[in-house]
């Protein structure tokens, strides 16, 4: 990638960043209810309308009382300024509450990511192009896989095989066997669905010449599936890869909700809920950022897998 | 919710596979279309006439016949309140169905918009919308759906405009893409050439052209839709109960899971069901328009 | 406290699954109550610690020498967005840190901590308070008179102030002085007679001058106390962890030993959803844990040693809006409780764990609770129809729904999803809203997200009809909170049928400040008749709190001002 594209990439990365933040600022900003009440209320667990004499000493720690142009930029000014503010239900820097929370979260959607895509590539392997019998189980699993809601399967996992069977930890521990049914649970439905195009791809690609002659020059069957075929099967589902991420980090919400898992997504729930402006709008641009760095690389992939890119 | 833009999941585009083995594909299909035309039809005729399907009162309470198992006289139990979950998830359909097909037409409609503009506009048009495109893209499905029920309140109305919005950018890269192929292939060309006006190229042959793959992922879309409205619902953030409603339903039952699996399987059953039921169609729709005469 | 924690099993995280989790817990818990005790006493929180010993978990306690080591594995419902402040859920977490002036017993007697003695004056307006001598807080600093007047002040100013307790004691505090390192002088405006019952609770725990002086998010997230505990880390979203405070020589006198606690610490996790947390017991992850579901109490009664703590304080509620139509007319609110089969609604929704509380202004267990109005508008669907009927409302439309001039009897019942009202108590409202349609009330169920509930969007008296809430209190001056009338010099947010009842507002002060325990119990009562015979609230069930535990872990058990559990007695059986 040339200097100039390096540049453009990089414009093009702050922009969406400055068009998530100010979309989310805006959004919460027009939230019903008031936001100094809410803060007060939640600190006392109560429900109760606020007087003037109450409400002021909160409008004015936050800055509520300016106007929400004189928010938004003092807002802005922060995040030029590499701050992304103090969280207003947490009470700690919004850059402190995500850091402790994205390990878990980051560690959870790489490894779903890992799974899938190993079980899509056994299976497509395994099964495309070995016969009818063989092929309709290895596409009906795909199928069924990617129409499986996490939340669904989620709570039946952890139900069969953490507290019926007792084989890993029911509550979402940092442990490897603590792991190992989150990430199923995430990374099932989208090897159903990177399956579903890999195994497109791999069969047209069965079908060309060159493996053709490949077999021609005696070249084994596992040889030409994974030497010639997969190399160029992979391609539509890296670029999957790519968008999958965000979709990723949602269904991580949702995983680690089931599993009690920490994570981002718990704190990203509850700050919602609590209309924590600033701590929405980090995780906002964290995943916005992620998205950006994601796509960066599945074109650094696809340089890698194919040659042919190299020079594009 | 699979988290999966509907989109990319299925190749649009690209070579087609050779006729022969579209037939035989397309012939190995065949039971399992009948099977999910059938399961639509059901959940259809649900949606419309849940009576027909189950003339109990979804909302009518037994106290005395709570979180009953399956049995001949409620074929897949009753939950806390004594209500019949056969009842519940048939009268749910409506609900669900409306979310899933308003979202995907939600979806669809602002797609076309920016998708056309962003094909046929030129390039700072195209650059514009496309940025735009990609700074919706950026916010996960599930975020933008959070914000929307914080701001709206959750509803029927909330999840369809929430799904529908975040869904839209996938559609919209796709139809862009679509309208480019089609403006640049020789017969729009041609027909400029023969004199048509530009609109009447567009209406007569750019729209048309560009709009046949999406067939197939509407018909895909809709089943997403409702398994991520099932999602929110799942999350608390759906319907308000006691409706009926197929996400809500599942978010009830996951308290009772260990002592009442009917009330966290069969919900859930519904949807993955009804989802996988438009996915075989749509693929095989798909064989059909990619391998048949529409060609 | 006044805080009105969530109903039955607090949501607090967002998802309401957890919430349910908790309802359920807290559900079985009360039913366990019952049935161990025959009949569901009037002083809750010990009655429920027996009763959880009678259902069989029981020689647990007590028994061994207690053990050096270990670290508990708790597993809790909700956390809270504070350590500190006026939610029931802070004061959970605050009992393990902060140690305060005094305790209350069982029966409501109260018995020293931190103050050793106290005195009134003869006009019950000054109270002199002899302290513990050499108490130091974890940082350091000693724990004197000053130290004690410096939280007086910091919850009672209006721009630091911690509104629960201002709602307690606001209308009276006057003042608070040292008067020498070991002496406190605290004047009242007027006698309050509830004040020591108040300062059992863990809002009035006693932090660090040093965190207060460091500012709000200091005592929001990193409080500093003289407890058995001190707070090492809090991983949001996911646990608290505490270690043991080597030398704590502060334990209350009803404690089941002084000096420091046997283990090593605690970690404190947020396990919001009930299927987890009681799976995380089976599993071995956790050693004991809050609110077990209501679904699971039996068999958790068989397995563990179970405890349940009866809350006092109000029940959880129905606060019927008598500002506007319907609810203005009296009849209508009566024929609303009748026509509501509550008792049975309430065994069905929290699998018969749960007691259902008829009399709506007091829970069961508080002191001075009349017991003569627990059946209070026993369903009777016939009375509530004549009511309607002579009322007016004795026109039905299409959907067989009353009208009057053309108007549905319509009720917008606004709940607070996933914050107060766990599931349980969300199918509670259903089972109502479901009877209430069978005499032709229309109930529109409006579930209220966490940020619309606590921003007050339902807090002004044209946006609900009907709304569930509790506020948990150690005696029955929470009337007081409650009931006290919504002035506009003086408005009061916690009155939220807003009914204005001068004659009720004036046996509540005169309750408050009575000094006679059977004159005191007498105007008491007069207010729960007031209230019950105004039908102001519909009661519905009890706020519960209950454990189970591990058999290897021994001598946990719940304080009894509001049902917070104590570690710092407990320790592992070899």
């Amino acid at each position: 990638m040339s200097a100039r594209g390096v540049a453009v990439r990089l414009l093009g990365a702050i922009g969406v960043l400055w068009a998530a933040a100010t979309f989310t600022f805006f959004v919460q900003t027009l939230l019903p209810g008031d936001r100094a009440t809410l803060i007060l209320n939640q600190e006392s667990g109560q429900t109760i309308k606020r007087t003037a004499s109450e409400l002021a000493p909160i409008n004015a720690k936050y800055g509520f009382d300016d106007s929400i142009v004189g928010q938004y930029l003092h807002y802005l000014g922060g995040l030029a300024r590499g701050d992304l503010g103090s969280s207003y239900q947490l009470h700690e820097p919004v850059a402190r509450i995500i850091g402790d929370q994205i390990g878990p979260t980051i560690v959870l959607t790489v490894t779903a990511l890992l799974f899938a895509w190993a079980i899509s590539l056994v299976l497509t392997i395994a099964t495309a192009k070995r016969g009818r019998v063989r092929s309709t189980l290895g596409s009906g699993f795909e199928t069924i896989a990617a129409g499986l809601p996490h939340y669904w399967l989620g709570v039946v996992l952890l139900v069969v095989f953490a507290i019926d069977l007792k084989w890993f930890p029911v509550e979402g521990e940092t442990s490897l066997s603590g792991l190992v049914l989150p990430a199923l649970t995430l990374g099932i439905p989208l090897a159903g669905f990177i399956g579903q195009v890999t195994r497109d791809e791999f069969e047209k690609v069965l079908d060309q010449p060159f493996v053709t002659s490949a077999r021609a020059r005696g070249m084994g069957d596992l040889g030409v599936r994974t030497r010639h075929a997969l190399r160029h099967a992979v391609l539509p589902g890296i670029t999957l890869s790519g968008w999958a991420l965000g979709a990723l980090f949602s269904g991580a919400v949702i995983v680690e909700s089931v599993f009690a898992r920490p994570g981002i997504g718990q704190v990203l729930v509850s700050a919602a809920n609590a209309r924590d402006i600033p701590l929405v709008s980090g995780v906002v641009m964290l995943l916005a950022f992620v998205y950006v760095v994601a796509n960066l690389l599945v074109d650094l992939a696809y340089t890698v897998v194919d040659p042919r890119m190299r020079t594009a | 919710m699979s988290a999966i833009q509907p989109s990319p999941a299925l190749p649009v585009g690209g070579p087609a596979p050779s006729a022969a083995v579209t037939a035989a594909w397309v012939r190995s299909l065949r039971p399992g279309v009948i099977l999910a035309s059938l399961v639509v039809l059901f959940f259809v005729l649900a949606a419309i006439a849940p009576a027909l399907l189950a003339p109990r009162d979804p909302l009518a309470i037994d106290l005395a016949a709570s979180l009953r198992a399956p049995s001949a006289g409620h074929v897949l139990g009753t939950d806390q309140s004594g209500r019949d979950v056969y009842t519940r998830i048939v009268h749910g359909a409506r609900q669900s169905l409306l979310i899933g097909v308003g979202a995907t037409a939600l979806a669809m409609a602002v797609a076309i918009a920016l998708g056309f503009l962003s094909g046929l506009g030129g390039r700072l048009v195209d650059g514009l919308v496309s940025r735009f495109v990609e700074v919706l893209f950026s916010f996960p499905v599930l975020m933008l759906s959070l914000l929307f029920v914080t701001v709206f309140g959750p509803s029927a109305t909330t999840e369809i405009v929430a799904v529908g919005i975040s869904s839209a950018p996938g559609y919209a890269r796709m139809i862009r893409g679509q309208v480019l192929s089609v403006r640049g292939s020789g017969y729009v060309e041609a027909a400029r050439a023969l004199g048509h006006s530009y609109p009447r190229v567009i209406r007569r042959h750019v729209f048309p052209n560009a709009m046949r793959p999406l067939v197939v992922v509407v018909t895909l879309g809709v089943g997403q839709s409702i398994v991520w409205a099932a999602g929110l619902a799942f999350l608390g953030l759906g319907v308000a109960p006691p409706a009926p409603e197929w996400g809500a339903m599942l978010d009830a039952g996951r308290n009772y899971v260990t002592h009442a699996w009917w009330l966290e399987i069969f919900p859930g059953l519904a949807i993955v069901l009804f989802a996988l039921s438009v996915t075989t169609i749509g693929r095989y729709l798909q064989q059909r328009l990619e391998g048949g005469p529409a060609r | 406290m006044s805080l009105e924690h969530p109903a039955p099993s607090p949501p607090a995280d967002t998802t309401r699954g957890r919430a349910r989790l908790v309802g359920l817990a807290a559900a079985l818990a009360i039913a366990s109550t019952l049935s161990a005790c025959g009949g569901g006493g009037a002083s809750g929180g010990s009655d429920s610690a027996s009763a959880g010993t009678a259902a069989g978990s029981g020689a647990a306690s007590g028994s061994a020498t207690p053990v050096r080591g270990g670290t508990i594995r708790y597993g809790h419902e909700q956390e809270p967005p504070c350590l500190t402040g006026g939610w029931v859920q802070e004061a959970y977490i605050d009992r393990q840190l902060l140690d305060s002036l005094v305790a209350q017993e069982k029966g409501g007697k109260i018995v020293p901590w931190l103050a050793t003695s106290w005195k009134v004056s003869k006009d019950q307006r000054t109270w002199t308070f002899t302290l513990k001598p050499g108490i130091r807080f974890t940082d350091g600093t000693p724990l004197d008179a000053a130290a004690v007047a410096k939280n007086f002040s910091y919850w009672l100013d209006p721009r630091t102030g911690n509104s629960t307790v201002q709602s307690y004691i606001g209308g009276y505090y006057a003042s608070s002085r040292a008067l020498d390192a070991t002496t406190l002088q605290l004047d009242l405006k007027k006698p309050y007679s509830p004040l020591l019952s108040s300062l059992s609770q863990a809002y009035f725990g006693i932090v660090s001058p040093q965190t207060l002086a460091s500012g709000a998010d200091a005592v929001c997230t990193a409080p500093v106390g003289s407890g058995p505990f001190i707070l090492q880390k809090w991983n949001r979203g996911q646990n608290l962890t505490f270690v043991r405070n080597p030398s704590y020589d502060s334990a209350p006198a009803n404690a089941k030993h002084q000096g420091p606690a046997y283990v090593d610490g605690i970690v404190w996790k947020f396990l919001g959803d009930q299927t987890v947390r009681y799976g995380s017991l089976t599993n071995h992850q956790s050693d004991v844990i809050y609110d077990v579901p209501t679904v699971d109490w039996q068999e958790a009664k068989a397995r563990f040693e179970v405890q349940q703590y009866i809350t006092p304080g109000t029940p959880v509620r129905l606060s019927l809006n008598t500002s506007r139509a319907p609810f203005d007319d009296v009849a209508v609110r009566r024929a609303f409780a009748y026509a509501t089969d509550r008792a049975n609604g309430v065994k069905s929704a929290f699998n018969g764990v749960i007691p259902y509380n008829g009399n709506g202004a007091l829970s069961q267990s508080t002191p001075d609770y009349d017991a003569s109005l627990a059946n209070a508008y026993a369903y009777d669907p016939g009375r509530a129809n004549s009511l309607l009927d002579a009322a007016g409302w004795s026109a039905k439309d299409g959907a067989g729904y009353r009208t009057k001039n053309g108007r549905e009897l319509t009720v917008k019942l606004v709940y607070p999803a996933g914050s107060v009202i766990t599931s349980e108590g969300v199918t509670l409202l259903q089972n109502i809203q479901q009877q209430a349609k069978q005499v032709g009330f229309h109930v529109d169920l409006v579930p209220a997200t966490p940020s619309e509930t606590f921003s007050g969007r339902y807090s002004t008296p044209d946006s609900y009809d009907a709304q569930p809430w509790y506020w948990t209190s150690p005696n029955a001056g929470v009337l007081y909170i409650v009931w006290r009338q919504n002035l506009k010099d003086s408005p009061n947010g916690n009155n939220e049928s807003f009914y204005n009842n001068p004659e009720l507002d004036r046996t509540i002060a005169a309750a408050n400040s009575t000094l006679d325990p059977a004159k005191q119990k007498q105007l008491y009562a007069r207010a729960q008749q007031i209230i019950v015979a105004e039908a102001a609230v519909v009661g519905l069930y009890t706020q519960t709190t209950s454990l189970a535990i591990d058999r290897r872990l021994r001598d946990v058990w719940l304080e009894d001002s509001q049902g917070e559990p104590v570690f710092s007695d407990a320790y592992f059986a070899r």
